[in-house]
């Protein structure tokens, strides 16, 4: 998984009622700015009640916030499944602060 | 007058600096210098020539849109078209305007079918001038004494939380350039921020000379070819400005500098006097100047 929300590269709706999976490109990724805006709106859109990132930065964490979306992190690194299986088990940590400002478009 | 960007792309290699010493060889040739510093997110030139910014001396306004919630029928295309992401529409709600990504562009408030969008005006900078002849009054008399009377410095700054500081740049230089008319300067510098990004490109675009500063590090070298790039995209005529020019490994440089047909025009070795002076907020009134490449 991406350490980043607003700059990953796709998202993964999962429905955990049916278990159905549908792949999201994310569109926002080379914004010059407000990519975490652009990615919440994806997200809000979707329906998805839950994310499960590595970090959302504060415009992320605001909009995603606004519509009372849950913001779980810690699963830089880890595949999906195994992300998936973390947050069910309750071991990821849940957000309430946003973390710092991304480094930005080109600075990878 | 002409007018110079001094750039580089990478933080840090003496932009700053560069400028003041430039100006220093400018005005002990007895030409008047009007300094612009348009690193308006950061602004520190006024650090280096020991001034404190007061009151500024004009606001920089910008237009932001505004929600009218009786026109607007939750259509969803601002938040569609929005070229900088600044408009959130929680699912069947109003769209919010994110203020502080805004660019100010206009476009939500020209495109709403509904005229819906409504158009606030909101400080987003300072500017400020400091005569650096008035400030230095007390400065005990130098043979250098004369050469004080002949530099202003404009400084822009961003007011608030604003990401996108591109609009702010192009006002100050706008101030700037009619400052220095009214003063009848002969040089116009407009030290540039770091980066290759929109605020920077305001300042680069349509200036007379830009010189790159870079220094021999591998960073260095390698937004040296970033800036080079665009000032050729910007058709902007370009020298280079080899700082600290003594220390590390130079030879990338020279090979980048020659690909673009850029001149390292000049060459700053490692100097205590200057960092001393720098650090001291009087690098104006040292003798340190920038001198051409031997």
């Amino acid at each position: 998984m991406s350490p980043r929300f607003g700059r990953c590269p796709y998202f993964l709706i999962i429905d955990t009622e049916t278990q159905k999976v549908e792949t999201v490109e994310n569109e926002g990724v080379r914004a010059a700015h407000g990519a975490g805006v652009s990615a919440g709106q994806i997200i809000a859109d979707s329906g998805c009640q839950v994310v499960i990132t590595g970090n959302v930065g504060p415009n992320a964490f605001h909009v995603l916030n606004a519509v009372g979306i849950r913001i779980f992190v810690g699963a830089p690194g880890k595949s999906c499944e195994q992300a998936l299986k973390d947050y069910n088990d309750g071991k990821l940590e849940e957000v309430s602060n946003s973390g710092p400002y991304g480094p930005g478009k080109g600075q990878r | 007058m002409r007018t110079i960007a001094i750039t580089g792309g990478k933080g840090g290699t003496g932009k700053s600096t560069i400028s003041i010493l430039l100006a220093n060889k400018l005005r002990n040739e007895g030409k008047k210098v009007v300094l612009c510093d348009c690193d308006v997110e950061c602004p520190n030139d006024h650090l280096l020539l020991g001034q404190k910014l007061k009151n500024p001396i004009e606001k920089v306004w910008a237009n932001f849109p505004k929600l009218n919630k009786e026109k607007c029928t939750k259509c969803g295309l601002c938040t569609q078209k929005c070229p900088s992401n600044a408009i959130f529409q929680p699912p069947g709600d109003y769209p919010i305007f994110l203020h502080e990504l805004c660019a100010n562009c206009g476009l939500c408030w020209n495109l709403c079918p509904f005229g819906a969008i409504e158009v606030e005006k909101k400080v987003t900078g300072e500017i400020f001038t400091n005569n650096l002849k008035t400030q230095n009054s007390n400065v005990k008399a130098t043979s250098q004494m004369s050469n004080l009377n002949n530099l202003y410095l404009v400084t822009g700054r961003s007011v608030g939380v604003v990401e996108e500081t591109g609009p702010i740049v192009s006002k100050v230089r706008k101030f700037a350039e009619n400052f220095a008319k009214e003063k009848r300067a002969d040089y116009l510098l407009l030290d540039s921020a770091a980066g290759m990004h929109c605020s920077v490109i305001r300042a680069l675009i349509n200036t007379d000379l830009a010189y790159a500063v870079t220094e021999p590090t591998p960073l260095g070298a390698h937004d040296l070819k970033l800036i080079l790039k665009l000032l050729q995209e910007l058709k902007v005529p370009t020298k280079v400005v080899l700082n600290q020019a003594d220390l590390g490994d130079r030879q990338p440089i020279d090979q980048i500098a020659e690909n673009f047909g850029a001149k390292i025009e000049h060459e700053v070795p490692y100097s205590r006097e200057i960092v001393q002076a720098y650090s001291q907020g009087n690098l104006h009134e040292s003798k340190c100047a920038i001198t051409k490449r031997k």
